[in-house]
């Protein structure tokens, strides 16, 4: 990870290239995370980020007109978005706007094919008076467009899903690293697996990852996150398994456990949930580091 | 705040601004009409953004695909009194466009699964915008204010997608005197846009700048 926690006064000095999103990868990681840690004001950013949407007007930027596909497209996507919206809802209640719950241990394998419904104009006591007949028109071109491109869709829904969750959980991450007594883990991929990501071991002994590119699971099979203390002979310990959808992204908080630093956090995928040792490959591993001094 | 136009000073929000407000319940709602109604009105702003950024018409596509979506799901979390939606929506393009343009460049990767946050995570919530509904040519004059180093710099940055580095790469110029010229440039732009009747939004600053 970085190196020494950022100071208020270096990342006021990066304030400006902040807002304008011209850091370096690492300078704006450092900000980031000093923005969510530290207590003293950040006026500098406000003042100079409050300019940045007007230089979107600037007087010479040419009008150019998007192609009309875009709209179906975007539209199409937000109809499927929706239907899957609708699903999880039933699978669990609240957390529409939230960001998504940690994925629970053994959760059941999540909704493949959302069934494509529309609110019933009862369940939707702020729609407006009149729905045009366009406007019910996209949302029909809309679902057809699901089910002739569900494939499609499904691909282009799943990266945009993958960018969105993992930005979730990837700041969740961040949160938890920051507490005092968390260690930080980076987990690699392993073997033929790209899964890849970054933890956090709270001082409560619970692990907080944010997963990509993992395979999807399919049947019974599962992720476990097992945690592996330094020592000779140390038997991995399970502390939470959970499914994968095609996003390959995962959030996961795991049981609390004894992790001291030096212990190594993997991922296996298992033929089911319940291993209480590794049966299938492991795919990603880190090792948890305390934060120097 | 109690009173909603209390942050507002010198301007009220716009008839389109409250319109827009109104449209964007509507989104978080899950209307997709609505959301229709959003793209149709600033489609043509966003796929100019973020045409001028990528230079490649299909990946301005999909950033504004992105951007949209992006809109659509998280809609319940735009903060009135931090400016308009509008304002909100295009900030959400460029930085989805500058993200897009960095990932095709092999020199600025991100380095594997590195604990980088996506930068999106930073905008557009962390701060408060200059609030009004300026006009086009106020804009232009509160660009006018800068010199021809720093409006190079910030546009090298929010255009081009370059980090200060690379600008200071790029025009020879040291990485010190970058960053300056960013910082003052986007501080007289402020002057400017506050001057011509644009106020704080909302709360926030207790030491205006004199």
């Amino acid at each position: 990870m970085t190196e020494q926690p950022m100071t208020h006064a270096q990342a006021i000095d990066l304030a400006a290239g902040y807002v304008l999103g011209a850091l370096e990868p690492a300078e704006e990681a450092a900000v980031h995370a000093h923005l969510r840690s530290c207590p003293e004001s950040h006026h500098e950013f406000e003042e100079l980020g409050g300019v940045v949407p007007y230089l979107a007007e600037i007087p010479d930027l040419e009008l150019v007109e998007p192609p009309a596909s875009l709209r179906d497209r975007i539209m199409a996507a937000a109809a499927a978005d929706l239907a899957e919206r609708k699903s999880s809802a039933t699978a669990e209640p609240a957390a529409t706007t939230e960001p998504p719950a940690p994925v629970e241990p053994t959760a059941p394998p999540g909704p493949d094919a959302a069934p494509l419904t529309f609110p019933s104009t009862a369940e939707r006591p702020a729609r407006r008076d009149q729905i045009s007949p366009f406007g019910w028109a996209m949302r029909i071109a809309a679902v057809v467009a699901i089910v002739a491109l569900a494939g499609w869709n499904l691909m282009l829904q799943g990266q945009l899903d993958r960018t969105q969750r993992y930005d979730r959980a990837v700041a969740d991450v961040i949160a938890a690293a920051g507490q005092p007594g968390s260690q930080s883990v980076i987990l690699k991929p392993n073997g033929e697996s790209t899964a890849r990501g970054i933890g956090a071991i709270r001082s409560d002994g619970t692990v907080v990852l944010a997963m990509r590119d993992l395979q999807a699971t399919s049947g019974t099979q599962v992720y476990e996150t097992w945690v592996i203390t330094p020592g000779e002979g140390v038997a991995p310990v399970p502390v939470g398994s959970f499914t994968v959808d095609v996003n390959g992204t995962a959030a996961i908080t795991t049981a609390p456990t004894t992790a001291p630093p030096g212990s190594v956090i993997a991922l296996s995928l298992e033929p089911g949930p319940g291993s209480t040792a590794p049966l299938g490959p492991i795919v990603s591993t880190g090792v948890g580091v305390a934060p120097a001094g | 705040m109690s009173d909603p136009s209390g942050g507002y000073s010198g301007r009220t929000a716009s008839p389109s601004d409250d319109a827009d407000r109104a449209v964007l319940v509507l989104v978080a709602d899950g209307q997709l009409d609505a959301l229709q109604d959003l793209y149709d009105k600033y489609r043509t702003m966003a796929y100019s953004i973020a045409l001028r950024i990528t230079a490649d018409a299909s990946l301005a596509e999909d950033v504004v695909q992105d951007a949209f979506l992006g809109a659509w799901r998280n809609a319940a979390r735009y903060v009135e009194g931090r400016g308009s939606v509008k304002t909100w929506l295009l900030s959400i393009v460029h930085h989805r466009a500058v993200d897009a343009v960095r990932r095709r460049k092999p020199t600025t990767e991100l380095p594997e699964a590195e604990a980088v946050p996506p930068s999106n995570l930073t905008l557009p919530d962390i701060w408060s915008e200059v609030a009004g509904n300026l006009e086009r040519d106020e804009i232009a004059t509160a660009l006018a204010t800068l010199s021809d180093v720093q409006r190079e710099a910030i546009e090298l940055a929010y255009f081009g997608g370059l980090t200060q580095q690379e600008i200071a790469s790029r025009t020879g110029a040291p990485l010190g005197t970058v960053k300056s010229r960013i910082r003052l440039g986007l501080l007289s732009m402020r002057h400017a846009l506050v001057g011509a009747g644009g106020t704080l939004a909302a709360d926030g600053f207790g030491d205006e700048p004199s």
